[in-house]
């Protein structure tokens, strides 16, 4: 079954275009310049044999030149006093909370010789669980870069910070005395402490109001609940408890509210081991999102008919309740007999249930509210009770304060973790407002695009220099601790408040106030007495539970509170006439703006770790991109490649590129928001930024932002542009590599997609020792579970910070010559949707499709067509990278041993042998070998971290920095490894499981992958080798890997088998 | 290829060396024999005195050489145990020395038994001064910076080596130019002497031997010889600084600390244990001792100008009140580093102290080294044969568990590829090279 298959990476191999096929033909994307280097005109060599001489006596005088060169004296700088916890080569964690967006995911900071260079998520938080989302990892890097402002700053020129706090604090002190108003807009705070100091803020400036705004709004969920059950909260959803899910454009595995926790309990939900229900997960959508791509069902939606899929589901569950139906005339079409199927699932599993939407519309809020409601999830799956806290912003304040500040109401205005001028589509009156206002300051550390319209900028540090407590969920307290002295002259948000409102301590009463050991004495940070001041009223008094707390990165030991079942307060009908104003028309086509999964709202856009993370469907990097289903883009003629200008209303941006993306429903296009910052790292000249800024797009009408935008127009336009893909990088010329099944067929047969015959294997070479079980040493082992892979792209980020990869940016993208270690492989395979609707079956049916009928619909040419099943595909989501073949093909053909087999089963890769023939890369059949075509530090070239001192802070140092020429790939974190067994060693003790953990490991948010030493009868990678879904890639070719894979598994029925 | 026979008589040499310094450590501190109670104290004593003190100087507090017959057995288990308890008491010998010692109070030993403080006073007791060094240490410090001068020296041959060619040309024109002068002034004339026996022969050959060919020929060797030479030179050797010994910002010696004070080396660099980097240790820990080791009496009471460093790096001033000593302007210490390892190559020093690797092994006859210098080539053929030599502990370290469980159960199987380490007198011979050592991703990742 799994054999007749077809899956496919991308439309041109599909299609096998010409170019396609051309580009498969060599290994790498272009010949090598032989014939430039060799020509008469450039240097020649070919010109005579005087030239050669020349240039050949040239080089031997300088290499000999070279050689007599003197070794450079290095220095050893000593510590003065060596602080008590730093050693040097001895690494530091500090639990803490990622910063990177008001999720707050608990994170543990790795630091050596003082500096963090890498966050990894705390395995204590019941937030993150020990997972940490792509974007939280680039994070750490935002602290070395060189964008950052060295101090504070008086309309463009740097200031002393005495000078601004004296004149800010006699503006403020005036303006509160004469009643002129203050607006400190934030981002969302749920930190105990900076909540307090607000208060105590607005407290000595009487005139001061306090409106929180997110970049990306939940505010519809907010009302709705505020509507709906007098609580104006997100609530908790507990998808490790729910056995169906419907979600209608909630990406709540990529980028919806809090998606690393989400992730740790849906894939904990869908372990089939043992299990008898895994969550079936069904989702409604326009784009081809993250967790559509996970779904067992995934219905095309156009997005702006979300009210008529909601009624419908309300309606058609309200009737097998018997409960009065939803009075609305229901326009639009339904993806075929969807709805009833979902509510049919929902129906059997009562209580135990969810249902979700990305909708930013009260409205329609309400009605998935009164659904859930009617299922009993309320108490069970969603929790009212221990809600979250991580998004508070409220549309119509923003909307407020838009008006207020275009109109000069506002004398003062204070932004903190705030940059509306960019992130909101009411950049006009901001600009207006601020240059109206007598006073306005940004806290921002970068002169952002609202920082530098204002006149003062107090530049707030980075989270990791700065103390933080934060309350993400109610009754789960973080604290953030400093884990860098600031690097540059600034001052963290909270001090500033506090010095102005002048709220001061004595610090010399702290036991643990910092003493310097000089006669000057370092007084403790203002704002880490504040916190304690504030925790010891959360019960949290003494100084050993406050330091417990500071340990474990919080306090979590705290008893949850009962969830309950509110009661819903809303007429239902009285939403009709609302509901159906937001159903868009038929004829005209949605924009759906959305979150790429690594550059979220835009917040840290400048980060070259989060620009060349691919999208997990697209596989683009470097750019947004209008997002096109191929039923238009035939139509109108467009091909990828092509320019479009996107209009709507009277906003329009223009050239934008375009990307044919399967799985786009019909009648939508797809554009992420977050792009076209200004910045360094974009190339200058083609595009002064990053892609463009579509917050501009989004819909404001209702007071609310929508980011569902019903009748945009797209205009072919002359020119082209051609992404930075990795998606047809590395083909694997159609092999059966990912293997899967459905839960049925799995609950019968565990080997079920795996049963294959085996291949008969043949080797030249002896089998090794290291292989058996009960040899001594180690086998160092993978096991990646594709059935818990969500493609989130966290490990990718994960690798490249902690082996030092470099970024090599879009031109080099282009060129596939992306260094990523890891990648995440992305298939597509079309769904038997017809045969589905057809039958009219109540039974959820046809998700697989031959391989015939595959090629039969490639070839589908049909002008006016629907192309209905280029809407519909599955996906496979297979992270590779080196497979540790137990057979290397690498092995054999290196001409200088560079790359040899440890007998601890690794591939070993030894850069300083390495000549560059790349005759590895050539054999590996898994195609993970990356080859340096350049020096990617200290190369003006490559304009990234690796090229100037601060960015280069982040390298970590037990990690090789490679030059060019040289070939590498992963090294199972050999790094971790040794460092794990000396210890073992040194301890005299044997190694335990699970104590030698890869970056791509520690960052899954899925626990999709596990590493150990398979030789290890008790480790977990050996029960896992034994599971009947356990397979290897290309096991024909008897490379005998070391990792393997495991089948994944759909709660689907099959109409194949 | 171009052999060494010097350097190869030096390699000689530098091992014999090395095995009587090692035989001379371990009884460098003590020539005679010790009793077992006196050979205990002096573990303790090791262990707890001689960060401030010293058996024949004065360091932060007296020198020890012969203290028993200054003080009673019974004065001192009370002043070692804890003095400021005894000073209380109002002993007024024991006021008297802290005050001659400026008011730096000596640690309490309250761990110590009396019978541990007794094997300590033994070991005082039995204390005798070292004989002077062997001469072989002086000697092999001498021969491993000999490799610079042996440059020096090749440098001269080839410049010797010029300036023959140099006065053969130049001859050779000088005569040419004679010849032809002469042929202008005297147009030729047969000259009648007889040729000799000998230039009938060189006339012989030269007539049959093309000159271009012979030219060629020569050079060809001489030129290849000079390459091979070269090769040689730059594959062995370059980047290797075996022997370097830059001058230090303080000239802080070795052979006194390390060598006559026998402070442990770990006292200073603690981290060796536990880290990747043995680290220069921070100034705070010269502070330690030198707080009150200023060596006054040997600089007619001014502080001696190297300790005077340390102060200017602290920001240190000794005579003001304490409490205010320490100044706002510290001046962090720009030592030069000597060992400079390839950044490919990741060395760890906690994983080689622990199992026993004495630091000599590597930087040779340390406490011996006025100035420090590279001691080992630190060539990554110098790595392997150590792994291929020493003897991995599996019978003592869990670590090994399996494989120690394995050698033992394979030992009478021929076919296996383990059962061989297991020696005919009983013991486990398995060396750090048989057990993936020599693997490339031990040290370079």
């Amino acid at each position: 079954m799994a054999k007749k298959q077809l899956y496919w990476k991308g439309e041109d191999e599909l299609l096998k275009t010409k170019e396609f096929l051309a580009s498969q033909k060599n290994e790498f994307s272009e010949a090598l310049p032989l014939d430039e280097v060799f020509s008469e005109n450039n240097m020649g060599l070919t010109a005579n044999r005087r030239d050669f001489l020349k240039f050949f006596g040239f080089s031997v005088a300088a290499v000999s030149l070279a050689a007599c060169n003197p070794t450079p004296v290095r220095n050893i700088v000593p510590y003065l006093v060596k602080p008590e916890e730093v050693t040097p080569g001895v690494a530091n964690y500090y639990n803490s909370i990622c910063g990177a967006c008001s999720t707050a995911c608990g994170t543990t900071v790795k630091t050596r010789e003082g500096r963090p260079i890498k966050m990894d998520g705390n395995v204590l938080s019941p937030i993150s669980k020990g997972g940490l989302c792509a974007t939280g990892q680039a994070s750490i890097l935002s602290l070395y870069d060189t964008e950052r402002l060295d101090g504070p700053i008086l309309k463009g020129s740097p200031i002393e910070w005495a000078n601004l706090d004296k004149t800010v604090v006699e503006q403020l002190t005036q303006m509160s005395a004469s009643g002129a108003k203050i607006a400190l807009v934030s981002g969302t705070i749920h930190s105990p402490s900076g909540l307090a100091l607000i208060e105590e803020f607005k407290a000595k400036f009487t005139s001061t109001t306090h409106i929180t705004y997110d970049a990306i709004s939940y505010s519809g969920i907010l009302t709705a609940n505020k509507n709906s059950f007098g609580k104006q909260v997100i609530p908790s959803y507990h998808f490790d408890k729910a056995n169906v899910v419907v979600s209608f454009g909630a990406d709540f595995l990529g980028t919806w509210i809090s998606p690393v926790e989400f992730t740790k309990a849906w894939s904990a939900k869908r372990k089939v081991e043992g299990a008898d229900k895994i969550v079936k997960t069904i989702q409604f959508e326009s784009n081809l999102s993250t967790t559509g791509s996970n779904a067992d069902y995934r219905f095309p939606m156009k997005s702006s008919n979300e009210a008529v899929y909601v009624v419908a589901l309300h309606n058609e569950l309200a009737q097998k309740a018997g409960i009065p139906q939803i009075a609305m005339a229901q326009s639009g079409e339904l993806a075929g007999g969807s709805i009833k199927q979902a509510a049919e699932a929902l129906w059997a599993e009562k209580g135990t249930s969810m249902v979700i939407s990305g909708s930013n519309n009260p409205s329609i809020q309400t009605v998935v509210n009164a659904i859930n409601l009617l299922l009993n999830n309320y108490g069970s799956t969603i929790d009212l009770d221990n809600h979250s806290n991580q998004f508070k912003g409220i549309d119509s304040d923003l909307y407020q304060l838009s008006n207020d500040m275009q109109n000069g109401a506002y004398s003062a205005v204070l932004f903190w973790n705030a940059n509306p001028v960019y992130n909101t589509p009411f950049a006009s009156q901001f600009v207006e407002g601020i240059k109206k206002a007598r006073l306005s300051v940004s806290f921002s550390g970068t002169a952002d695009e609202t920082a530098s319209l204002c006149q003062y900028i107090a530049p707030s540090n980075h989270f990791l220099e700065s103390w933080n407590d934060a309350e993400p969920k109610a009754g789960i307290l973080q604290l953030s601790q400093p884990t860098i002295s600031p690097v540059f002259k600034t001052r963290q948000a909270e001090e500033s408040l506090m010095s102005w409102a002048a709220i001061s301590f004595d610090s010399t009463t702290d036991p643990f106030a910092k003493k310097g050991i000089y006669s000057e004495k370092l007084n403790a940070a203002p704002f880490y007495l504040y916190i304690k001041k504030v925790w010891a009223s959360k019960g949290v008094a003494t100084d050993d539970a406050f330091n417990k707390a500071l340990h474990d990165g919080g306090k979590f030991d705290s008893v949850a509170q009962v969830s309950t079942v509110p009661s819903f307060a809303v007429a239902l009908n009285s939403i009709v006439s609302s509901l159906e104003t937001s159903i868009g028309k038929k004829d005209q086509i949605d924009l759906i703006l959305y979150q790429n999964i690594s550059v979220k709202d835009g917040q840290l856009s400048n980060n070259p770790w989060i620009q060349e993370t691919p999208d997990p469907i697209s596989k683009v990097t470097w750019d947004n991109y209008v997002s096109l289903p191929k039923a238009l883009a035939e139509n109108k003629g467009i091909k990828n490649g092509d320019l479009v200008n996107v209009t709507v209303g009277k906003n329009s941006l223009k050239a934008m590129p375009v990307f044919v993306q399967p799985g786009q429903s019909n009648m939508t296009i797809g554009l992420a928001v977050g792009y076209g910052r200004k910045g360094k790292i974009g190339e200058k000249g083609e595009f002064d930024s990053i892609g463009k800024n579509a917050y501009l797009f989004v819909n404001t009408s209702d007071f609310s932002r929508n980011y569902i935008v019903n009748g945009v127009t797209i205009e072919k336009i002359d020119g082209a542009y051609e992404l930075a893909q990795t998606q047809t990088h590395h083909s694997i010329e159609g092999r059966a590599i990912v293997k899967e099944t459905t839960f049925g067929e799995y609950k019968k047969d565990p080997t079920a997609g795996n049963n294959q015959p085996q291949p008969h294997l043949y080797t030249l070479w002896e089998t090794k020792d290291y292989k058996k079980d009960g040899a001594p040493n180690h086998h160092w082992a993978m096991s990646i579970d594709l059935n818990a892979c969500t493609g989130c792209s966290a490990c990718v980020v994960s690798c490249s910070i902690e082996n030092n990869v470099p970024v090599v940016g879009r031109a080099e993208v282009r060129r596939r010559r992306e260094m990523h270690w890891i990648r995440i492989d992305r298939y597509f395979a079309f769904e038997d949707k017809k045969g589905l609707v057809d039958k009219n079956n109540s039974q959820f049916e046809g998700a697989f499709i031959t391989k015939e009928k595959g090629l039969a619909i490639a070839d589908e040419k049909a002008v006016g067509s629907q192309f209905e099943h280029w809407e519909n595909v599955k996906v496979v989501h297979q992270p590779m990278m080196c497979q540790h073949c137990g057979q290397a093909p690498c092995e054999t053909v290196c001409p200088v041993l560079a790359t040899t087999h440890s007998t601890e089963g690794l591939n070993q890769m030894t850069y300083n042998r390495c000549i560059g023939t790349k005759y590895c890369a050539n054999n590996c059949p898994y195609k993970v070998r990356r080859f340096n075509w350049f020096r990617y530090n200290d190369n003006d070239k490559f304009d990234f971290h690796f090229n100037n001192d601060l960015g280069k802070m982040v390298i970590n140092p037990d990690v090789t920095v490679r030059t060019r020429g040289v070939m590498e790939k992963c090294s199972m974190c050999v790094q971790n490894i040794q460092a794990g067994k000396v210890k073992a060693k040194r301890e005299k003790r044997a190694l335990t499981d699970g104590e030698v953990k890869t970056a791509c490991q520690k960052a899954c948010p899925a626990n999709a992958i596990v590493f150990g030493d398979v030789n290890d009868p008790n480790s977990e990678v050996h029960k896992l080798f034994k599971n009947e879904r356990s397979y290897r890639v290309l096991e024909e070719l008897n490379t005998q890997t070391a990792v393997k894979y495991l089948t994944k598994v759909r709660d689907i029925q099959n109409n194949n088998a | 290829m171009v052999n060494h026979p010097s350097k190869k008589i030096l390699r000689i040499k530098t091992i014999i060396i090395s095995i009587v310094l090692l035989l001379n450590l371990s009884i460098f501190a003590q020539d005679g024999a010790l009793s077992p109670a006196a050979a205990e104290g002096e573990t303790l004593f090791k262990a707890n005195c001689v960060s401030c003190h010293a058996m024949n100087s004065k360091q932060v507090g007296p020198a020890l050489q012969g203290v028993h017959t200054r003080r009673t057995e019974e004065w001192m288990l009370k002043w070692i145990k804890n003095n400021e308890k005894f000073r209380a008491s109002g002993d007024k010998d024991a006021i008297a020395i802290y005050n001659e010692y400026g008011g730096a109070a000596m640690n309490s030993f309250e761990n110590l038994s009396d019978d541990q403080i007794k094997s300590i006073i033994t070991y005082f007791k039995e204390w005798t001064p070292p004989a002077p060094k062997v001469a072989a240490g002086g000697e092999a410090a001498a021969e491993t910076t000999s490799f610079y001068s042996n440059n020096t020296l090749y440098i001269l041959l080839f410049l010797i080596i010029v300036l023959v060619i140099l006065l053969y040309v130049l001859n050779k024109t000088k005569r040419t130019l004679k010849s032809t002068v002469a042929e202008v002034e005297e147009p030729s004339e047969e000259k009648a002497s007889a040729p000799s026996e000998f230039q009938e022969k060189i006339a012989y050959y030269k007539k049959r031997i093309n000159p271009t060919i012979f030219k060629m020929a020569v050079g060809t060797v001489v030129l290849g010889g000079l390459a091979a030479y070269g090769f040689y030179f730059g594959v062995t050797e370059v980047g290797v600084q075996q022997g370097y010994a830059p001058e230090q910002p303080i000239k802080y010696s070795h052979k006194l600390h390390a060598g006559e004070l026998a402070i442990d080396c770990k006292y200073c660099h603690s981290t060796a244990e536990y880290s990747k980097q043995a680290s220069v240790p921070s100034v705070n820990t010269c502070m330690n001792c030198h707080k009150g080791v200023q060596l006054r009496d040997k600089y007619n009471g001014e502080i001696s100008p190297e300790i005077k460093k340390i102060y200017t790096a602290m920001d240190y001033d000794p005579d003001k009140p304490a409490g205010e000593q320490y100044g706002p302007n510290p001046k962090p210490i720009r030592w030069v580093r000597i060992h400079n390892l390839p950044d490919h190559a990741f060395f760890n020093h906690s994983m080689h102290v622990s199992t026993g690797v004495s630091c000599q092994t590597c930087h040779g006859p340390i406490q011996e080294m006025e100035v420090v210098q590279q001691y080992s080539t630190l060539q990554m053929g110098w790595c392997i044969n150590c792994h291929r030599e020493r003897n991995v502990d599996v019978e003592n370290n869990p670590y090994y568990e399996k494989l120690h469980a394995k050698i033992k159960a394979e030992k009478d199987d021929k076919s296996s590829n383990y059962g061989k380490y297991f020696t005919k007198d009983g013991k486990i011979n398995i060396k750090p090279a048989d057990n993936g050592a020599l693997e490339c991703s031990k040290c370079h990742y």
